[in-house]
């Protein structure tokens, strides 16, 4: 769509797969997905997907980095170095939605609903780390969507 | 009916392998039971509520299970688990990590073909397919499953062991202003970017150069 934003996936994606099986491990709730409950994020229409798109770098951003602290340092700072990387698409994103070019209909306000009630669902520290472990889903749906 | 006791050691080292998203479940033998140990299996969607068992791995005594149908949509991610059996005892059940058939599969390398002029070489590759079902079903090659694929490509000169590296899109390349009636040996990579993996090398495929007839 009209809003182009760049971001290092590449260094993101190498950040999360360092944490990947660590942070995924403290999740022991198998049954439950924050992102993909109870539809995948790949039937999120493509009009949708700016809008749904800036929803979720806010979400990461607000609701679930500053939550996932642990006890330790190296998955600390990896977690904060992929924090730093949402944070600055985050801005941009939101300038785009500044200049009306990333609108938001039903659909995606319904879908980004169901999401925080997913994520609401569950005590914080559970949800955050929940989320930070489905940070594969996003990503992977970024790039499909590219 | 006779009383199970969860007692016996469990299944070890419980993980998929996957290549080319032909996803397969393995695992070790308990510690020290030797013969005799049967298995079943079960896998979940995550974020799905249900185990689903898997008939066909049900009271097998191999230790392995082929789980590619039921986790082939890569949109999914899954958890799979094992169970052992010996002498009316069991184990627990034993459960992999959380398995993402888009990054989590191995990438065999492209099949290369060469042809020659005189002075050039060319080069066609071509990515492995996706599993699936049935050889009739339709295939789907990985280029399609990582849109972002591309190739590394090594030309070696046989006589003057010269080697050129190419990093390439598409799947073809010509290699131009080459020594006529010499040998050149071409290996080949996939290698994607993000998610981020690549195949080994494929083996060497050489040919010579033609005699150049203008000389």
């Amino acid at each position: 769509g009209p809003c182009r934003v760049s971001m290092s996936m590449t260094e993101i994606r190498s950040g999360f797969t360092a944490i990947k099986s660590n942070i995924q491990a403290r999740d022991p709730i198998r049954t439950l997905s924050i992102l993909s409950y109870p539809d995948s994020l790949h039937k999120v229409k493509s009009s949708d997907r700016c809008c749904i798109t800036h929803h979720l770098f806010n979400f990461y951003v607000d609701k679930v980095f500053k939550h996932c602290k642990t006890e330790d340092s190296y998955v600390n700072r990896k977690i904060s170095s992929i924090a730093n990387s949402f944070l600055s698409v985050k801005r941009n994103l939101g300038q785009c939605h500044e200049q009306n070019k990333c609108m938001c209909g039903q659909e995606s306000t319904d879908k980004f609903k169901q999401i925080l009630a997913n994520y609401e669902g569950l005590n914080v520290t559970s949800a955050a780390i929940k989320s930070l472990g489905e940070l594969d889903i996003l990503l992977d749906w970024l790039e499909k969507s590219r | 009916s006779g009383q199970l006791y969860c007692s016996l050691p469990n299944p070890r080292n419980v993980r998929f392998e996957s290549i080319n998203m032909k996803n397969v479940l393995r695992w070790s033998a308990p510690e020290g039971t030797g013969e005799g140990v049967l298995y079943k299996v079960k896998y979940s969607v995550y974020g799905v509520g249900k185990w689903i068992r898997k008939p066909e791995c049900r009271n097998i005594n191999r230790t392995w299970c082929d789980l590619s149908s039921e986790t082939s949509d890569y949109e999914e991610q899954y958890y799979a688990s094992v169970k052992a059996f010996l002498n009316g005892m069991c184990s627990d059940w034993m459960e992999t990590t959380r398995f993402n058939p888009l990054t989590d599969t191995k990438i065999d390398p492209p099949m290369v073909s060469v042809s020659s002029t005189d002075k050039s070489i060319s080069i066609i590759l071509t990515a492995p397919e996706k599993w699936k079902r049935s050889s009739e079903g339709e295939s789907t090659s990985l280029l399609q499953v990582y849109p972002g694929l591309q190739y590394n490509v090594s030309v070696l000169n046989k006589k003057t062991k010269k080697r050129w590296w190419f990093s390439i899109s598409n799947n073809t390349l010509v290699v131009p202003w080459l020594e006529p009636e010499t040998a050149y040996c071409v290996s080949a990579q996939i290698y994607v970017t993000t998610p981020l993996l690549h195949s080994g090398f494929s083996k060497e495929y050489c040919i010579a150069t033609l005699k150049d007839e203008t000389a």
